[in-house]
């Protein structure tokens, strides 16, 4: 498509600000907290973090000038090194999200971020574009995406009549993108009660205020006037108050900004998932790459009837720390709908909610086994015999307390555990105190497996196992299933033969 | 031969233990790793014996099956594992041999796939050339991408 090209010069910008950011500790440590010392380790921490700053500097501008890209019809090719040259040449068929990520700083420029993930192991697996016009970040999408549907089209060349007549299907399709969800103010408060995320506030309201007993106790005088505040009880519940309600809107402010500006959308092969208010990102997935979804609920979430919908995707989420969450529709979805948008956006996955439950035999296989957790901590805290609270049998509650829990779980573990061979999808549910339910197609998995030990072997139970791509690879299985549900699973995944279609 | 490369194998551990009881003995370290070491080494008499008999249940039980869909591996006495890997997700196969392995004319093959890796340890030379030549050959189909 183009010949190749620098990347935008604002890149060099973004990449000293970057700098700046990095070096802000040591520039602190160096010439503020350590300004006045003579030591030969100072002096020399200066001039080495001089010469690290002046090398990173220049060696910002030569990238700059070195790097280059270029896209052509199937792949994009990457040009980087100032020594040693290397070449990259990455086929979009490769390429299995994409991840746009506009912070502020790219707010102020108009521009963007965009990384084209791979499902490729290594380092180096995903083209990433650190500074780049939205326009320009469109067009690449909207050009990566078009090539993969013609080569699509000339695989599935029965299906369709000609390419002329997809690219119009292409066009049609940005402009037929349907909305699915998007969180209203309600939603919005209810997840953030249900994150959790006012509590935040309370390490750091609490670490302020030691801080400030801290002070108060130095400067002595001050420590009469703060005593008097403390002490009167109306001044004790006001402050509480305001606490309580400065940290509930801290996290309704937080969980704003985070999921403020959320939107799942769809077109024809594609999902897009929009968030953020201030930091924006949006992920984009093609359907066919979606390899397995997990709804997921914690423990407050089924309180409150909320689920995670998670897409996986073979591609690394790798970009930056949020980015765990970034593959999920909206994870403060009411469960039903949830439901629902998975039958909406990916219509090829069938979720039922009729699932066989365990066998009775596999119960006392889980209630009884050993629990290694159980026995290590008897045996420390039968070695430590420690004492809390002045009592000395301390270690045996622990010890029975720890046994209880363990075997709750399990009970709950047992009963939420349920599983299903469907047509051709397998779905898995487990979990304890949180489930979560796991739905993958069977061209999806790419390699299964039955175990079984001694004991399952006499009670005839076995254990299943797959395994997706993903980054890393995904386990996802069962323990304890009737070994004919194991024979079952491990015909079902033979069966595979008839639907995977042979170049 | 597997009794072999595991007798190899416990020869260095013991080896290695002999070497650090004496250190141990030697410039009197404190107590608690003395008792250790008296346990691991406990331990390893242990493994060792049952070493002995393994090998023998080990090559009894294992099994593998190469047809044009799939690679069929199964092993395992007490823990029995039974995988079934696609021959179209299969990236490569390999034959190694190490020194022991070439003195006896065997060979391993090892299978990578997207996910994970297998082996099938210890075959004669001229079938595990002939598995690893017959499963290139069926990985070579390539399923429409996905």
């Amino acid at each position: 498509m183009t010949k190749a090209k620098r990347y935008n010069p604002l890149l060099m910008l973004f990449n000293f600000c970057k700098l700046i950011r990095n070096s802000i500790f040591f520039v602190i440590y160096f010439f503020v907290i350590k300004a006045g010392s003579e030591s030969t380790f100072i002096t020399y921490g200066r001039i080495v973090f001089f010469i690290a700053f002046g090398l990173t500097l220049i060696s910002i501008i030569l990238k700059w000038f070195t790097h280059k890209f270029e896209l052509d019809n199937r792949s994009f090719h990457l040009y980087k090194g100032i020594f040693s040259k290397s070449e990259r040449t990455i086929p979009f068929s490769e390429i299995q999200n994409v991840n746009r990520h506009t912070s502020l700083f790219h707010r102020i420029f108009k521009v963007t971020s965009v990384n084209f993930e791979t499902g490729i192991a290594g380092g180096d697996a995903d083209v990433r574009f650190e500074v780049i016009s939205q326009k320009e970040a469109d067009r690449m999408e909207s050009h990566m995406k078009s090539t993969v549907q013609e080569e699509l089209a000339t695989i599935h060349a029965s299906e369709y009549k000609d390419i002329a007549s997809v690219e119009a299907e292409v066009k049609k399709g940005i402009s037929n993108r349907t909305n699915h969800y998007k969180p209203t103010k309600k939603d919005i408060i209810k997840a953030s009660f249900t994150s959790l995320s006012f509590l935040v506030l309370i390490p750091l309201i609490s670490s302020f205020y030691f801080k400030i007993n801290e002070i108060f106790h130095v400067e002595n005088e001050a420590v009469g006037i703060f005593e008097k505040l403390i002490g009167s009880w109306w001044m004790v519940t006001f402050i509480i108050i305001v606490l309580v309600i400065a940290s509930i809107t801290f996290g309704i402010v937080r969980t704003f900004l985070k999921y403020g500006n959320y939107q799942v959308s769809s077109d024809h092969d594609r999902i897009y998932i929009t968030k953020g208010l201030i930091d924006e990102t949006a992920f984009s997935i093609s359907k066919e790459k979606v390899q397995a979804i997990e709804i997921k609920q914690s423990i407050m979430k089924r309180i409150l009837g909320l689920a995670e919908v998670k897409l996986t995707s073979a591609g690394g989420l790798s970009s930056e720390e949020d980015t765990l969450e970034i593959n999920s529709l909206y994870p403060y979805l009411p469960v039903k709908r949830a439901y629902e948008m998975v039958s909406e956006i990916l219509p090829f996955y069938e979720i039922t909610q009729k699932m066989t439950p365990l066998p009775i035999k596999s119960f006392w296989v889980r209630i009884l086994w050993p629990s290694w957790l159980w026995i290590i901590a008897t045996v420390f805290l039968l070695y430590f015999k420690p004492t809390v609270l002045e009592v000395e049998e301390t270690w045996w509650m622990l010890s029975a307390i720890l046994l209880i829990i363990i075997f709750v779980s399990r009970l709950l573990d047992f009963f939420n555990t349920f599983y299903i061979l469907n047509d051709h999808f397998i779905q898995f549910k487990k979990g304890s105190m949180a489930t979560s339910l796991f739905v993958s197609k069977r061209d999806k998995i790419i390699e299964v497996n039955v175990t079984r030990n001694i004991i399952q072997k006499m009670l005839g139970l076995a254990s299943i196992g797959t395994i997706n791509r993903a980054k890393p690879v995904h386990h996802a299985g069962i323990n304890h299933v009737s070994i004919e549900m194991a024979d079952a699973f491990y015909k079902w995944y033979m069966e595979r033969r008839n639907e995977i279609k042979v170049e | 031969m597997w009794m072999l490369s595991e007798m190899v194998t416990n020869l260095i551990a013991f080896i290695i233990l002999g070497v650090l009881l004496y250190l141990d003995y030697r410039f009197s370290w404190k107590e608690w790793i003395g008792w250790i070491l008296i346990w691991i080494t406990a331990i390893s008499v242990l493994g060792a014996v049952w070493s002995l008999i393994s090998p023998f249940l080990l090559y009894k039980n294992w099994r593998f099956d190469a047809d044009e869909e799939f690679l069929q591996l199964k092993s395992g006495v007490l823990n029995e594992v039974h995988e079934l890997v696609p021959m179209t997700k299969i990236q490569s196969v390999a034959t190694k041999q190490g020194p022991l392995l070439r003195k006896y004319g065997l060979c391993s093959v090892s299978i990578e796939t997207m996910g994970s890796s297998h082996s099938i340890p210890a075959l004669p030379k001229e079938v595990a050339i002939k598995l690893r030549n017959q499963i290139a050959q069926y990985a070579k189909i390539k399923e429409v991408v996905q």
